[in-house]
């Protein structure tokens, strides 16, 4: 380490000179002149109407393809450029174009006030910040749907939606929510934490990160625009050749998928370099926390996954548009291919949803169970170690389809080993809480439901990668039941677990507690009453995805229906505990409430721009708890009031 | 220290107990009404297959519970009585039990894909589709499709019935080669009948899910997908499209019948003489079907010639070019 | 704004730590271009896995009716800049070491004409394939392969000339023979970023050599 923690008192000037007098760009213009949400929306509406008239021009040698709102190509020309206009308008294009030139970055001027949060901001809080709200948005569209989805199933024989809306609906809820849970730990508290975690003043590559939340956003509006366009019936998997078969929609899931996957590479690229490359001294390997180990597990799975996405969907979209033939078996393609294509990124995708949740559950055990993290090494190897086989365990989903009959005891033999690392989690978890003192604060509640939600998913996961049991239970709803135990049951859950442990941090208010646990305990109750009976349906023989059911499966899809309402009422009462918290009656948040040894709150609150003010030399791992004479997490640098919170110790745990 | 009861031995006892009664109560009263039953032999071999491992999930199931449960109510901060947690390089690593963690759930996890293995290959693939050369096939079922090429394919009792599946949207259709290759809107089986689905599709990805009969096979276009079962009961069953295809998915389905051999025989010869003017219209019988080389499908190239698809037999390929 | 090397601090920093930072970032450009290399590789393996996938498959006999290639001399005029476009950006890192920046300007903005010239060889090939887009799944995976292609070379292009524009900034603004070799922060993010950007045209060109024997030869 080339810092000592011996700082000089005498610092010298780096940076001394005043602000440059050169003219203040255009682009940094104060107020509704510069570039903003607003100007990012008025560009890309330019862009989707250039590239709407450039398709339809492009093809207007086909008389009955141009100008008919069947013109595939207008569509993803329309997509594009409204993708490039986007990202033009709100500025992320600025610096790539002024590097044409050689220009260095323009001088970031920090913005002051709420504004900031409608911009191209390059603070990681900032983006952190920008993204809660970007999840949440996707997550209550999704969920929205999903309650469309439940009244549709009220009844076998009575239909709320024709078959046309509820196959767009179900489409519309997979899809939003696949590309929500990529991003919702990553996103929000990935970007938020991950530098004050490792002690950095700054994200590796900042404007990647920013970029990867503005496409995200743009993403949003590309899978939505499906719906005007007549939605797409393929669901979320997108199976060719309903893919080829569908109308213009497709094109909004294929060049959706490719979005949102340019931002998912990005985010994942960007939070790889910083963890790798600026941590501060003293943060080895051994010290990161738990939480840094599986965001950056998820990274790595989020910067090389992406790309085979980005690929099919891109084969998809020249399949609509230039004609080419990757899916239509009968020009010499295969739907096949597509289903590989998929899946090879769709598994590793499953961990890139599950990595975080179990990162949060495992950073946030030890606050709360007054205990180190046990057995940190496996953890750390386990999140490795299911990074890794995420790879190879992909033709799992294609066990009844036909390909590679011969290779399903070998992928059963890869799934099921897959469940060792994920065991590690358990163990940890269990090895954390065994002799402790456990206070059950609002999060430490959700990241208990995770063992118990996670432990139901992972157990019915084994059934389904056993090949014989698959056959009863593959593209029923007992499938569905399982990844909503494990997405929904885990990652949302450790995701809440997450958002309860650190808004406090992240906003300077605290979450009302009493509301907190009203939220905790109907989402939990709910949420086992919708999911559970889901089993029970899949194994009486409902598949997914169908909008009549046998008569005597009523009473349990009707059940599940109201349960999922009440579930989505519980969705109502955390977000009036958002806002009343955060806006209505906000309570000021203790430096740190929990007690946490974290290095994040030993950060100044609220969090200067720069997090740190001297960069902190770290002594020890930050599990430390109920040690006597434990050592100092960090040497902050600090000379005056700030110092003794650097000073954390096993003390804190008496109150 | 020393009064601390030996807690990890309380856990164990409480699981242990639990677990068998789990067990016992779950193997003899719900096991044997575990779906989809036991109308063939895929059926009781998969059923089977699901309680050997819930019987093995359960303990797992309520060995976490228990461990919760146990922390929950013992070492809450709200208990005066609680102790102290300790921390230090004791609480932070136990070489033990990291050690036997891992161990258990590698030899389950072996054991588990081991044991799904040789189900899976003394099941004949246990009802689910086995690709177009199944690896894994019942006696007789290889020189069955092989002769159901042929014209002179007959089926006898004993014999393996070979049915194709052919799915489009938004319906099954099943063809009988050994009986002329009828086509039925139904799909019949004899009883203690070993039966070869061939399932293909016409257009998108369907699921051929014969619900009951325990078999579940991905309809894909231009692809013979295989799947073996042995009928052991009488009975009515349930077939739906378990594979988004579009807009009538949820309306895709229609039940079939095990029937006695001499019913099923009666059934199947009658109507194939009834609608042999029909079998007459339709192409050969072929495992896989594609559209007509003259139509939509047709390969293009700029020299104009379309190209023929020559070895496969072709659905409409003997229709006039239109 | 957390750009803190180009940002002014509101607080001042030891040289240590400045220097500590440098080096994170330093480290980032590093270790970000061999992830970047690291996501185009798993990019074109789902590529490779197409034109494989469908090769094998050759469904309906339409892998390469008629054995079919694209123009075997944009394939070879294609690569081939690429490959000068690499070799000359190695030249140019080798020169730029060892000092003589001019050789690194010459050599890197004819890297950048070759690299103009492939791309616009790879988009005119469009107007010469003697096969329609859907008419095979060799003709599907080549059309994917042009696309994907120009992209790769658009980016190594870019990432070139924007190293060359900035070399030639940083020569206007500060002056003196060789700025890009000195030792300051901007200098030394300047020559990390010359370095990932050699590999990545070193990948461009390797992976080119496998594409052209797919797409071309085989």
């Amino acid at each position: 380490m080339t810092i000592s923690a011996e700082r000089p008192t005498k610092s010298v000037a780096t940076s001394a000179s005043p602000p440059t007098s050169r003219g203040v760009s255009w682009t940094q213009r104060p107020g509704w002149m510069s570039q903003h949400l607003g100007t990012a929306i008025v560009v890309a509406v330019l862009g989707y109407t250039f590239g709407h008239w450039l398709g339809n021009y492009i093809t207007s040698g086909y008389p009955y393809i141009a100008n008919s709102g069947q013109n595939a190509a207008a569509n993803a020309l329309a997509l594009t450029f409204g993708v490039a206009g986007w990202l033009l308008g709100i500025g992320a294009l600025n610096y790539p174009l002024a590097k044409l030139v050689g220009k260095e970055p323009e001088k970031d001027t920090p913005v002051d006030g709420w504004s900031k949060y409608f911009r191209y901001t390059l603070d990681h809080k900032v983006v952190g910040l920008q993204y809660v709200v970007g999840v949440l948005l996707f997550l209550f569209t999704g969920g929205l749907l999903a309650m469309a989805i439940r009244t549709e199933l009220l009844s076998p024989t009575t239909h709320v939606f024709g078959p046309g809306t509820y196959i767009e609906i179900v489409s519309e809820h997979g899809t939003i929510m696949m590309m929500m849970a990529t991003s919702i730990i990553v996103g929000p508290l990935g970007n938020y934490l991950i530098p004050l975690m490792i002690g950095s003043r700054r994200m590796a590559f900042p404007r990647i990160e920013a970029f990867s939340f503005w496409i995200f956003i743009a993403g949003y509006g590309v899978i939505f625009s499906a719906l005007p366009y007549g939605g797409f019936p393929t669901g979320w998997t997108g199976y060719a050749p309903l893919q080829t078969q569908a109308g213009p929609g497709m094109i909004s899931y294929l060049l959706g998928f490719a979005v949102i996957g340019l931002g998912m590479m990005a985010a994942g690229f960007n939070i790889a370099a910083t963890i790798i490359n600026c941590r501060a001294p003293g943060m080895t390997w051994s010290r990161v926390p738990i939480f840094v180990w599986s965001i950056l597990a998820t990274a790595a799975l989020l910067t090389l996954a992406t790309p085979t996405l980005f690929a099919a969907g891109l084969f998809g979209v020249l399949d609509k548009t230039v004609q080419t033939a990757f899916y239509v078996t009968e020009h010499g393609g295969s739907s096949y291919l597509w289903e590989n294509l998929f899946w090879f990124f769709g598994h590793p995708e499953v961990y890139i949803m599950a990595l975080p949740g179990f990162g949060i559950v495992a950073e946030i055990l030890p606050v709360f169970t007054r205990k180190p993290l046990f057995a940190y090494k496996v953890a750390a190897a386990g999140m490795i170690g299911v990074a890794l086989l995420s790879f190879f365990v992909w033709q799992h989903h294609l066990f009844q389809s036909g390909i590679n009959p011969d290779m399903r005891p070998l992928f059963m033999l890869t799934t099921e080993l897959i469940s060792i690392p994920t065991g590690f989690i358990f163990l940890v978890g269990m090895g954390t809480l065994y002799r402790a003192k456990i206070r059950f604060e609002v999060p430490m509640l959700f990241a208990m439901a995770v063992f118990f939600n996670f432990l139901i998913g992972g157990v019915t996961g084994v059934f389904l990668s056993d090949v014989p049991v698959n056959v009863t239970v593959h593209g029923g709803f007992f499938v569905l039941s399982h990844f909503h135990y494990t997405i929904m049951g885990g990652l949302l859950f450790a995701f809440m677990a997450g958002l309860y442990y650190w808004l406090p941090k992240m906003t300077g208010r605290m979450m009302n507690k009493k509301l907190g646990q009203w939220h905790f305990w109907t989402m939990f109750v709910f949420f086992n009453l919708t999911f559970f009976p889901m089993f029970i349906i899949g194994l009486l023989g409902q598949p997914r995805r169908v909008f009549t059911y046998a008569r005597n499966l009523t009473f349990l899809n009707d059940f599940s229906s109201i349960s999922a309402f009440l579930l989505g009422f519980s969705f109502l009462i955390f977000f009036a505990n958002l806002m009343w918290s955060m806006y209505i009656k906000p309570v000021k948040a203790p430096a740190n409430p929990w007690d946490s040894l974290g290095l994040e709150w030993q950060t100044a609150n609220p969090i200067p721009l720069y997090n740190f003010e001297r960069i902190p030399v770290i002594m020890t791992d930050p599990y430390h708890y109920s040690e006597v004479d434990a050592p100092a997490l960090a040497d902050l640098g600090l000379s005056g009031p700030g110092a003794k919170a650097s000073s954390s110790s096993g003390k804190s745990d008496k109150k | 220290m020393n009064k601390d009861p030996n807690h990890l031995r309380r856990i164990f006892v409480i699981t242990a107990v639990l677990s068998v009664a789990a067990d016992l109560l779950y193997w003899f009263l719900a096991g044997p009404h575990i779906p989809p039953g036991r109308m063939t032999s895929t059926a009781s071999s998969n059923q089977w297959d699901f309680n050997i491992l819930m019987v093995i999930a359960l303990p797992v199931l309520i060995g976490v519970w228990v461990f919760l449960g146990y922390t929950i109510a013992n070492w809450s901060s709200k208990r005066a009585s609680a102790p102290e947690p300790k921390g230090g390089a004791a609480a932070r690593s136990n070489m033990k039990a990291q050690t036997l963690w891992i161990v258990i759930t590698s030899v389950v996890v072996l054991f588990l894909a081991g044991f799904g293995t040789f189900e899976l290959i003394i099941g004949d693939g246990s009802g689910g589709g086995e690709g177009p050369n199944p690896v894994w096939e019942p006696a007789g079922a290889a020189q069955a499709e092989t002769a159901a090429l042929t014209s002179s394919a007959s089926w006898a009792p004993g014999k393996v019935l070979v049915v194709q599946v052919i799915a489009q949207q938004w319906k099954f259709t099943y063809r009988y080669p050994q009986f002329g290759g009828f086509e039925s809107a139904q799909l019949i089986l004899p009883n203690d009948t070993t039966v070869a689905f061939n399932v293909t599709s016409l257009d998108v990805i369907h699921s051929f899910w014969a619900y009951q009969l325990e078999v579940k096979a991905d309809a894909n276009p231009q692809e013979n997908n295989v799947a073996f079962t042995t009928t052991k009961q009488l009975g009515q069953f349930t077939v739906r499209c378990s594979e988004l295809c579009g807009l009538w998915h949820g309306a895709m389905y229609d039940f079939g019948k095990v029937e006695t051999r001499s019913n099923f025989t009666n059934w199947a010869t009658t109507t194939e003489s009834a609608n042999s003017a029909n079998t007459a219209d339709l192409p050969a019988f072929a495992w896989t079907y594609v559209p007509d080389a003259n139509g939509a499908a047709g390969g293009y190239y700029p020299d104009g010639t379309v190209t023929p698809y020559s070895t496969v037999e072709t659905y409409g390929a003997k229709q006039a070019a239109s | 704004m957390t750009d803190t090397s180009h940002n002014q601090k509101p607080f001042s920093e030891t040289p240590e730590e400045v220097e500590y930072e440098l080096r994170g970032q330093i480290g980032a450009i590093w270790s970000g271009g061999r992830l970047f290399i690291g996501m185009y590789t798993f990019l074109l393996a789902s590529l490779a896995f197409s034109y494989f996938y469908l090769r094998a498959a050759n469904n309906g006999l339409l892998w390469r009716p008629h054995n079919i290639t694209a123009p075997t001399s944009y394939g070879w005029t294609i690569w081939t800049l690429s490959l000068v476009a690499a070799a000359l950006v190695l030249f140019g890192q080798r020169r730029l070491r060892s000092g003589n920046v001019l050789d690194w300007q010459v050599a890197g903005w004819v890297g950048v004409a070759c690299g103009l010239g492939a791309l616009g060889a790879q988009i005119w090939e469009f107007t010469a394939v003697p096969f329609y887009p859907g008419s095979s799944g060799y003709a599907s995976t080549f059309i994917g392969w042009s696309v994907i292609n120009i992209g790769t070379l658009a980016v190594a292009t870019y990432w070139l000339e924007t190293t060359l524009a900035r070399s030639l900034r940083m020569r206007k603004k500060s002056g003196g023979a060789s700025p890009e070799l000195a030792t300051t922060a901007s200098a030394r993010l300047f020559r990390a970023n010359v370095s990932s950007m050699t590999y990545f045209w070193g990948f461009v060109a390797l992976s080119g050599a496998l594409f052209l024997a797919m797409f071309y030869l085989l």
